[in-house]
């Protein structure tokens, strides 16, 4: 079933490989070391058990599939710290020409990037940060923008008086966190109340639970604001059941395309905010590095939403 | 007269049980949530969402009883619903078809434990890790790593959207006036075979006896390995029935889903008092911690006690129901 993707996969490689690129270089007016030489990238990822990681990986294997001279070899350190510092050394030892890592935690993985650093090998860190500033580029989306942009769009969406159930991602994580102050921020002084918050852990099976309990307790709901994209869904099949999913709507975080987007497009969402991996920018700033160019330290990723009317066109940038 | 019978009623693991769930239930009623807990609904949902792990439960009750175990109950429930997923979502099959091939994959996947269990020789503890780890893998395998969902991605990487398929709805429908969840409904089905299996039928009788002592059982020429394996297989159905309800009430095949609930499973068939022993205990003690397991999450969430508390919370009760059945046989 998966064959098919495959083969035109390997396929289109195979003809991007027969196609010199060489006017690319000569366009920017000097010959480029990058497509003369073989570069072979280490993606070491933390855990490709969950989607928004596995988009990650495809959108960094689409990416540096546009450029034959890139040679990716992906790790999957299934949410266990040690085994992707295995990872790393392994890279390490490979002396891969760049490392890309989007890393489980901070301290555990803070040194074993850093030796790579000191072997010589730059390292782009992606989505979650590491202690100090021994890697060559951090990319990252900003989780509280996102939260304020929801409740910004929420709060222009709903009457004076709604209430809003919140289904929070683990709160002990940063993101939930930074996705729920962003969400109180945005909605500002709006006269709107959260009259219902619980945890779902992320997973859909909880957040319909948790969303029946919303709808035992409240008489009316106007507006659900999952932390991700199956946690709104779930409240939609709770508020179904109950027949009461056309009194609120609901409104996710992540926006990958077979979730959040795909549930917009069927009328299930109202809205969903993307979470952006950064996979591609990943390969571009890779190019970049290998050329021997500077990169700014930071770089974030800007956010888009998707709504019923635009999601279709790709979504919209949020300011 | 009727003193003894009361007394010898106190004194059985039934009474141990239900007092837990009456602990819990009173629970509810001091913390009813703005009132949330007197309504039906929210009993209606409390059964609803105790059933997938009540299903497992009811299949780990028959490899307890044996004296095994069985740990992949959680990872088979999501290749399952995987599989289930991809055919009625994806390959369009009928669910006379369907149904029909998810149970085969949870029965093959139970078959393997039991295999390993019986003829093989490995503790029970050890198979049924192996199965749970290999049903993971096939699970992420055959799904590619993503969700099963109503939407089809094409060769071309454009989207289709299905639409969910009547079965699934079904499932995740109600009955009795709404009063009842299809799933729940299943459930209590697959505790009345459980229990006719092991009060009224041979092979129950038999489980018990391999439980209480193997070797004894063997030597009075109860066939130790085929009721072992018929144990393993029906709980492979089990958890089959188990991964089907969850595709339906997600509406998608998760290759994640299930990751944990076979620690509840276990919870819940303590808790009743089947002892993990073996030989000891019985599936209406599972309905019993089956409810308590339930109502305390419902109980827990309709108040929104944050997470952390919800741990030690039912951390305390597990600890504070099995106590209970210890005290004073």
């Amino acid at each position: 079933m998966k064959l098919f993707p495959v083969l035109i996969g390997s396929l289109s490689l195979a003809l991007a490989a027969c196609n010199p690129s060489v006017p690319e270089s000569s366009a920017k007016g000097e010959p480029e070391p990058s497509t003369a030489k073989t570069f072979t990238i280490g993606m070491s990822q933390c855990n490709l058990g969950e989607p928004w990681r596995a988009q990650m990986n495809k959108d960094v294997e689409a990416a540096a599939k546009e450029h034959p001279n890139l040679e990716v070899i992906f790790k999957d350190a299934q949410n266990d710290s040690l085994k992707q510092r295995g990872h790393v050394e392994e890279f390490v030892q490979q002396k891969v020409d760049l490392l890309i890592i989007s890393p489980k935690e901070a301290q555990p993985l803070t040194e074993p990037v850093a030796k790579a650093m000191e072997a010589g090998i730059p390292v782009i860190v992606l989505d979650r940060a590491l202690l100090g500033d021994k890697f060559t580029c951090f990319i990252g989306a900003d989780n509280v923008k996102i939260g304020e942009a929801a409740g910004k769009w929420l709060a222009t969406q709903l009457e004076p008086g709604a209430k809003i159930v919140e289904l929070k991602g683990l709160m002990t994580s940063i993101p939930a966190g930074d996705r729920h102050n962003g969400f109180v921020q945005g909605l500002g002084d709006a006269p709107v109340e959260i009259a219902f918050d619980a945890d779902m852990k992320w997973l859909e099976p909880n957040a319909r639970k948790e969303m029946e309990s919303a709808l035992a307790r409240l008489p009316k709901i106007d507006a659900v604001y999952a932390h991700n994209d199956p946690g709104a869904h779930g409240a939609y099949l709770a508020a179904k059941a109950a027949g009461r999913e056309k009194e609120m709507i609901f409104v996710g975080i992540d926006a990958l395309p077979h979730e959040g987007v795909a549930y917009v497009e069927q009328g299930i969402l109202s809205a969903t905010f993307q979470y952006p991996t950064g996979g591609k920018e990943a390969i571009e700033t890779a190019l970049e590095i290998l050329a021997g160019e500077t990169v700014p330290k930071k770089m974030v990723l800007g956010s888009r939403i998707f709504t019923k009317e635009n999601a279709r066109a790709g979504g919209e940038p949020i300011g | 007269m009727n003193a003894i019978p009361l007394r010898r009623f106190l004194a059985t693991p039934a009474f141990k049980a239900l007092l837990a769930l009456l602990l819990v239930l009173l629970f509810g009623l001091v913390f009813h949530g703005d009132g949330a807990f007197f309504k039906l609904g929210t009993h209606r949902d409390a059964l609803r969402q105790i059933s997938v792990y009540g299903l497992l439960a009811c299949g780990l009750t028959l490899t307890v009883i044996s004296g095994g175990i069985d740990l992949a109950v959680g990872s088979v429930l999501a290749l399952v619903a995987v599989f289930f997923s991809l055919a009625s979502l994806h390959w369009g099959w009928s669910p006379v078809l369907a149904i029909p091939a998810a149970l085969g994959v949870g029965a093959a996947c139970g078959a393997l434990s039991g295999t390993l269990t019986s003829w093989g020789r490995f503790q029970p503890f050890i198979a049924t890790l192996a199965v749970m780890v290999i049903a993971r893998g096939l699970a992420k395998t055959v799904s590619g790593g993503e969700k099963v969902s109503t939407a089809v991605q094409g060769p071309d990487g454009t989207m289709r959207y299905v639409e969910v398929p009547p079965v699934f709805r079904a499932i995740d429908s109600r009955v009795l006036g709404e009063n009842l969840a299809v799933v729940s409904l299943i459930l209590l089905l697959c505790l009345l075979i459980t229990w006719l299996l092991l009060a009224r039928h041979r092979w129950g009788r038999e489980l018990y006896a391999i439980g209480g002592n193997e070797e004894a059982a063997r030597l009075s020429g109860v066939p130790v390995g085929r009721a072992k394996l018929a144990a393993y297989v029906a709980s492979g159905l089990f958890a089959a029935v188990a991964g089907i309800c969850q595709a339906a009430q997600e509406q998608q095949g998760d290759p994640e889903a299930g990751a944990g609930y076979e620690l509840t499973a276990i919870a819940i068939v303590v808790i009743g008092g089947t002892s993990l022993m073996g030989g000891r205990g019985g599936v209406g003690l599972t309905l019993i911690g089956m409810l308590t397991v339930g109502y305390l999450e419902k109980i827990l969430s309709i108040n929104s006690v944050p997470e952390s508390t919800r741990l030690i919370l039912t951390g305390v009760i597990v600890a504070l129901a099995v106590l209970a059945q210890r005290s004073r046989r």
